[in-house]
C-alpha cells in the first residue's frame, strides 16, 4: 500500500478553525494523561492554569499586572520577528537583540536618569534601544548581502554574544560599570524604578496599566497596515515569496533587505526599552525567553499580526498560568508549560499540515 | 475529521472519570491528615521560591527543599496541602516579584527565597506585603519585622574535612590538594570555604599546598571534572575538594585513585573508594526554627523578634553544618581529631579564623598555641591570639586567601 500526499482546495475557514482547536484540545489531552500519571488532578491543574489562579484571590490584579507585563514583549518581540520571517529572513537572533536593547536603555537610563526629566530619559531609552538593537541585528543582515552567509547560524551565535555581554556586565564590579550596586560586596543590578518608569494608568481601586500597552497595540496596528497596505510591505512579501521575481521586477533587494533587518531588530529593541523602563532593573534573565519564544509565537500565529497578539496572549496564559497551577502541585514543576507549549506547537504544525494537503491513498494498477 | 472528534470525546470522557477518582482520594487523603494537626497549625501555609526545579534529584535546590520539606513533617505540617512553590525563578526582580505575587495569592505566611540575587526583590516584597515573613538565604539583608536572612557557618564543616584531607596527606605522602570552586575571592562564600578547608589540613600538615581552580559558575558539571582532572594531572594533586554542585571532581579523584572531600550532600555513594568526608549542610534545623518562630509569633511584623536576630548564622553548635559519616578511606585517628576539634567549635573556646592555631598529629591529639592568621599574601589578617574575624567579615568582604593557598 503506498500514499500520497495531495494539495487540499481551501478549507473554510471555520473547518481551519476547528483543527486548529482541535490540535491544541489533543495536546491538552495529552498532557492530562501526564499529569494524570504522576498524580495530579488534571481537571484541576487546567482551571488553575486558565484561570490563572485569580479565583478566590486577593490580589488578582497582580496577576493581571505581572500577565500583562510578560505578555508585551513577547507581543511585540514576535511582531519583530514576523517581519523578518514574512522575506523569508531567519532572525532567531531575537535574544541577542532584546539584550543588547536591555543594556542601552539600562545605560541611558542610569545615566541620564538623575539629571534629564523622566520623559525624556523614556524617550531616549526607546530611541537608542531601538538604534543598538537595531544595528545588532543588521550585522548578520550585511553579512547574509555582502557574503551569502547564513542568517540562521548568525544571529543564533549572536545570542550567546550578546549573552555574555550581558553576563560580565552583571559580574564585573569595576568603576565603569555602572550598572553594579556600589555598596553590594556581592555583584547586584542597580535598581533606577524610582528614578525611571514608565506611566501608569490606574483602573479601578489597585489595577494600574502600564502605558507601554497602548503603545504596543498602536505599533501592533502600524506594523499590519506596513505590511498590508504600504509598497515597502509589499516588497517585503515579494521577497519572501521569491528573490528572484523580486530582483525582474527592478526590486533593490539587498536594500529592502537591510532595512526590515533593521526594522524587526529594532523593534526587539523597543520591546526591550519597555521592559527595562518598566522593570526599572536589568538581570542576567531579562529577556524571559521571549526571543525563543517569540518564533513559536510567529510560526502558530501564521505570521498573521492580528493573529499573533491573540496567540502571545495565549501562550502567556499557558505560561503564567503554569506557574500558578505548579506551584499548588509538587509533582509538577514550572517547566511543564514549556512542554506542554512544545506537544501544542507540534500538533498545530501537523494540523496546518492536515489543513494544506490530504493523504490520499494509492490503489494497486493506478 | 468526525472520527478524530469522537476520539477526543471519548478520550476526555476517560479523563474525566479517572479524574473524578483522583479527587475523591485527594480529599480523603487531606481529611486524614486535618485530624493529626491542630487547627492552627492546619492554616499555616510555606512558599518557597527556588532558582532550580523541586523535583532535582541532587544540588543546591534539592538541599532546600529536602530541608524544608523535612522541617514541615517534623512539625506535623502536610507537605501536599500546605506547601507552595513557585521554582525555576531566575534571578530577575520582575519575575521574583511575580513569584512572590503567585505565593501571596496563595495566602502563604511565609516565604523562602534561596538564591542571593532575589536580595531586592524580596526586601521590596517585604514592604509591600507586610502580613507576610521573607526570609532569605545566603542574603545580607533585613528589616525588624518580617524579612531576615539566613546562611550557615559552612567554614566550620570544612575545616572538620580539612583535618580529614590533612591526614590523608600525610598518609600518602602527598601533599598536593586540589580544590574546584565556583568562585575564589569573588565571594565570601567561596573564600572562607577555601579559607576554612585550608586550615584544616594545615593544622595537621604544614607542608600541604590547596591548588584552587575556578569554575566562575556555581554549576558547571562539564567542567568540574575537567578541572578535577587538570588538577590531578598538572598539580599532581593527591586529594580533590569541591564547592560546586556535582559530584563529578569526587568521580574523577576516584577514576585517578586518588582521594576526595565533597561538598552539599555525602558523596561516598558517588566514590565509594575515593570519598572521605563531605561538608554537609542540614537545612531542616534552620527550616523548623523558622517555621516554628512564624507559627508562633502571632502576626508577621513580630517575627524577626522572635527570631532574636535578623541574620540567622548556625553553624556545628546548632548541627546547621556538619560532616557526612566518615567513609573506610579516611586515615586513623581521622575520627577522634575531628570530635577534639568539633568539641572545641561547639563549646565556643575555639574558632577557625582566629589568632589561636590548632595543631593535630597523625595519632589525633591537638594542642592550641597563638599563632596569626595571615594572608597568602603575608598580611597579617588577625595577630597571634587575637579574636575569630567578625561575622561579617566571613560572609561578606572575606576577599583573600590564607598562606598556603594558591589559584591554580
Amino acid at each position: 500500500m503506498r500514499f500520497h500526499v495531495v494539495k487540499r482546495d481551501n478549507w473554510p475557514l471555520w473547518k481551519r478553525a476547528l483543527a486548529y482547536l482541535a490540535a491544541v484540545v489533543a495536546a491538552l489531552v495529552i498532557g492530562a494523561v501526564i499529569l494524570l500519571a504522576i498524580g495530579v488532578d488534571p481537571l484541576d491543574y487546567y482551571y488553575q492554569l486558565f484561570t490563572m489562579g485569580t479565583v478566590g484571590n486577593k490580589i488578582a490584579y497582580k496577576t493581571y499586572m505581572n500577565y500583562i507585563k510578560e505578555f508585551l514583549p513577547l507581543a511585540i518581540t514576535s511582531v519583530a520577528l514576523s517581519l523578518a520571517f514574512k522575506m523569508r529572513f531567519w532572525n532567531i537572533g531575537g535574544e541577542g537583540q532584546f539584550i543588547m536593547g536591555s543594556i542601552s536603555a539600562g545605560y541611558i537610563a542610569l545615566k541620564f536618569g538623575a539629571s534629564l526629566p523622566v520623559w525624556l530619559t523614556l524617550v531616549l531609552m526607546c530611541v537608542v534601544a531601538m538604534l543598538v538593537a537595531g544595528i545588532y541585528g543588521l550585522i548578520a543582515g550585511f553579512l547574509k548581502v555582502k557574503f551569502g552567509t547564513n542568517e540562521t547560524l548568525m544571529t543564533l551565535m549572536m545570542n550567546y554574544i550578546a549573552l555574555y555581554v550581558l553576563y560580565f556586565i552583571g559580574e564585573t564590579k569595576a568603576d565603569w560599570n555602572l550598572f553594579l550596586q556600589e555598596t553590594s560586596s556581592r555583584p547586584v543590578f542597580v535598581n533606577f524604578s524610582d528614578t525611571v518608569a514608565f506611566p501608569t494608568i490606574k483602573i479601578g481601586a489597585k489595577f494600574e496599566l502600564n502605558i507601554c500597552f497602548i503603545l504596543a497595540l498602536i505599533i501592533g496596528i502600524i506594523i499590519f497596515i506596513y505590511l498590508k497596505h504600504t509598497k515597502q510591505g509589499y516588497e517585503v512579501s515579494v521577497i519572501g515569496d521569491s528573490a528572484g521575481t523580486a530582483k525582474y521586477a527592478g526590486m533593490k533587494v539587498n536594500r529592502i533587505v537591510l532595512r526590515t533587518v533593521f526594522l524587526s531588530a529594532s523593534l526587539i529593541g523597543l520591546a526591550a526599552a519597555f521592559k527595562v523602563g518598566t522593570a526599572g532593573v536589568l538581570s542576567t534573565a531579562i529577556t524571559d525567553d521571549v526571543g525563543w519564544t517569540g518564533i513559536i509565537v510567529a510560526w502558530l500565529a501564521q505570521l498573521n499580526t492580528g493573529m499573533i497578539f491573540i496567540v502571545a496572549a495565549l501562550i502567556c496564559v499557558l505560561q503564567h498560568g503554569s506557574t500558578v497551577a505548579a506551584a499548588t502541585y509538587a509533582q509538577v514543576d514550572s517547566s511543564f508549560a514549556n512542554m506542554l507549549q512544545g506537544i501544542i506547537l507540534f500538533l498545530v504544525l501537523a494540523a496546518d499540515f492536515f489543513i494544506r494537503f490530504r493523504i490520499v491513498r494509492v490503489k494497486k494498477g493506478e | 475529521m468526525k472520527k478524530f472528534i469522537a476520539l477526543f470525546l471519548a478520550a476526555l470522557m476517560l479523563l474525566s472519570f479517572a479524574a473524578c477518582g483522583d479527587t475523591d482520594t485527594d480529599t480523603s487523603d487531606a481529611a486524614s491528615t486535618g485530624e493529626s494537626s491542630s487547627a492552627e497549625k492546619a492554616e499555616f501555609k510555606v512558599g518557597a521560591i527556588y532558582i532550580n526545579s523541586k523535583n532535582d534529584t541532587a544540588g543546591y535546590t534539592f538541599a532546600h527543599h529536602s530541608g524544608i520539606t523535612s522541617a514541615m513533617k517534623q512539625l506535623g505540617l502536610n507537605v501536599d496541602t500546605q506547601l507552595f512553590i513557585v521554582d525555576e525563578v531566575p534571578e530577575d526582580p520582575e519575575q521574583v516579584r511575580a513569584a512572590v505575587d503567585t505565593l501571596v495569592g496563595k495566602g502563604v505566611n511565609i516565604i523562602f527565597g534561596i538564591s542571593f540575587g532575589y536580595i531586592d526583590a524580596l526586601e521590596a516584597a517585604a514592604k509591600e506585603y507586610p502580613d507576610v515573613i521573607f526570609s532569605h538565604a545566603t542574603g545580607y539583608k533585613s528589616n525588624e519585622t518580617n524579612f531576615n536572612n539566613y546562611f550557615g557557618r559552612a567554614y566550620q564543616a570544612r575545616y572538620l574535612a580539612g583535618i580529614a584531607a590533612g591526614l590523608k596527606s600525610l598518609q600518602t605522602g602527598n601533599n598536593n590538594i586540589g580544590y574546584v570552586a565556583a568562585y575564589g575571592t569573588e565571594y565570601a562564600e567561596t573564600a572562607s570555604g577555601i579559607n576554612g578547608f585550608a586550615l584544616g589540613v594545615q593544622a595537621v600538615n604544614p607542608n600541604a599546598t590547596v591548588y584552587v581552580k575556578k569554575l566562575n559558575a556555581w554549576a558547571d558539571e562539564v567542567n568540574e571534572s575537567a578541572f578535577a582532572k587538570e588538577l590531578i594531572s598538572s598539580y599532581n594533586c593527591g586529594i580533590i575538594t569541591q564547592h560546586c554542585d556535582s559530584a563529578q571532581p569526587q568521580i574523577a579523584a576516584q577514576d585517578a585513585n586518588i582521594f576526595g572531600c565533597g561538598y552539599n550532600s555525602d558523596m561516598t555513594a558517588d566514590a565509594p573508594k575515593a570519598h572521605l568526608t563531605a561538608a554537609i549542610w542540614h537545612w531542616d534545623v534552620y527550616y523548623k526554627t523558622a517555621m516554628e518562630a512564624a507559627m508562633s509569633c502571632g502576626t508577621a511584623d513580630k517575627f524577626v523578634s522572635t527570631m532574636g536576630t535578623p541574620a540567622y548564622y548556625g553553624g556545628l553548635k546548632e548541627n546547621f553544618v556538619d560532616v557526612s559519616p566518615l567513609s573506610e578511606n579516611c586515615a586513623p585517628n581521622t575520627d577522634t581529631a575531628i570530635k577534639a576539634v568539633r568539641e572545641l567549635i561547639i563549646s565556643g573556646e575555639w574558632d577557625v579564623f582566629s589568632g589561636v592555631k590548632l595543631t593535630i598529629t597523625a595519632e589525633g591529639t591537638v594542642t592550641k598555641a597563638d599563632a596569626a592568621l595571615v594572608d597568602n599574601a603575608g598580611n597579617e589578617i588577625v595577630a597571634a591570639g587575637g579574636a575569630s574575624v567578625a561575622d561579617g567579615v566571613i560572609t561578606g568582604t572575606m576577599n583573600y586567601y590564607v598562606a598556603g593557598v594558591v589559584e591554580a
